[in-house]
């Protein structure tokens, strides 16, 4: 085209709740610009072709992770995709695992009560005296876990993962990953509590290592590696309480 | 008379949950999962090459002539073709394992930290090299 565009073929999922039983598909052709991501597109779409079309987005940078979506069979963040890796037919579905709400939006509830099983939160065996100053913690120390602390709760792992598709209970790889970066955090004193969440069902020892939820990760997160090294934690963990004082691990 | 209302009557009302469409499986035929599929049905290779070797056992139990016969229906194109897809999975399953290893150690224990995931790798090849080249040696009679 003389503007510099190239049209291509969108084949979207679209659900209505109140029209449709199961989703359906919708094509539409979209005059792309050489640096369009996928959610550039998604946006024409909504702008210029069809105003009903429902899709989450915000920041458009890669860091708000409400933008996630199987583009071609694989779980993306569209803001970061760029068109020109698809050749003329570039499938938008919402992403897999969750149920869907509408067209590409999918519903949360589940992911966030995840979430909030593994305690995601710094636990101090007692409180801390305010002159006692700040908990200081070296480089070294943040090093540790600082890979596990950049996730965006973009839940690409979540839809990339074929263990939560056969068992939707399976706590995942975003939330085992957010964690046990608390338990490798230096300040914080909950890894027997975390872990003993982790030794029950549908936790840890369900991840088979697919890698999938790395592979798909746009932060480098690598919840895979976090999950393996949660389970020698936890083991670990397990073995050292029948040598030490406190509670018997069941 | 007039009549009692709910208990319940001045709760705020609760909006009916918006119906939802079935979460969609994910794509098994994308070529990363194709791997992990392949890799999860090296199961059934090994199930049966563990069976192979417990008709060993019992064919040494049965005494030489029962070992003799066994011997003699290893070398049926039909196990050979067996023994060379169990020794694809073999490689293909240790050098995935050798992949995704190193990153599933622990990032410290106590003062203890793992060595470089690159010397890790180095080391597990290493290894299985040297078993490799210990179990031909002896196969072909070069060990005693």
């Amino acid at each position: 085209m003389a503007d510099g565009s190239k049209t291509k073929t969108f084949i979207v999922t679209r659900f209505d709740p109140d029209r449709h039983e199961a989703p359906t598909t919708e094509t539409y052709e979209v005059p792309v610009r050489e640096r369009w991501k996928v959610l550039d597109a998604l946006n024409y779409i909504k702008d210029e072709l069809d105003p009903t079309l429902s899709h989450r987005w915000s920041c458009r940078m890669a860091v708000c992770g409400s933008c996630g979506m199987n583009v071609n069979g694989e779980p993306k963040l569209t803001c970061k995709t760029s068109l020109a890796e698809y050749g003329d037919t570039v499938r938008v579905e919402p992403l897999a695992n969750f149920p869907v709400v509408r067209d590409l939006v999918v519903e949360l509830d589940g992911f966030m009560d995840k979430f909030r099983a593994v305690k995601p939160w710094i636990i101090k065996a007692k409180e801390r005296a305010v002159e006692e100053g700040p908990h200081r913690q070296s480089p070294e120390e943040l090093e540790v876990f600082r890979q596990f602390s950049m996730c965006i709760n973009c839940m690409l792992c979540y839809a990339a993962c074929p263990v939560v598709a056969n068992e939707p209970e399976f706590l995942g790889p975003a939330a085992i990953a957010l964690g046990h970066r608390y338990n490798e955090d230096s300040r914080d004193e909950g890894a027997r509590e975390r872990n003993r969440i982790f030794r029950g069902e549908g936790t840890i020892f369900s991840c088979s290592y697919a890698n999938e939820c790395s592979e798909v990760c746009p932060k480098h997160v690598d919840p895979a590696a976090a999950i393996n090294q949660a389970k020698f934690r936890a083991v670990l963990d397990w073995a050292a309480s029948f040598v030490t004082s406190g509670p018997r691990e069941e | 008379m007039a009549r009692m209302a709910h208990p319940q009557a001045m709760q705020p009302a609760r909006p009916p949950r918006t119906r939802t469409a079935r979460p969609k499986a994910p794509d098994y035929l994308r070529p990363r999962m194709l791997s992990y599929l392949l890799f999860d049905a090296t199961g059934i290779v090994y199930l049966l090459a563990g069976l192979v070797v417990l008709r060993a056992v019992f064919a040494l139990a049965s005494g030489p002539a029962a070992w003799q016969a066994f011997v003699a229906d290893l070398h049926h194109p039909g196990y050979v073709a067996f023994h060379l897809l169990t020794f694809v999975s073999a490689v293909f399953v240790g050098v995935r394992f050798f992949r995704l290893f190193p990153k599933a150690q622990p990032a410290r224990i106590g003062p203890l930290r793992p060595p470089p995931r690159p010397l890790i790798h180095a080391m597990l090849y290493a290894v299985w090299i040297a078993v490799t080249a210990f179990v031909v040696a002896a196969m072909v009679g070069v060990i005693p």
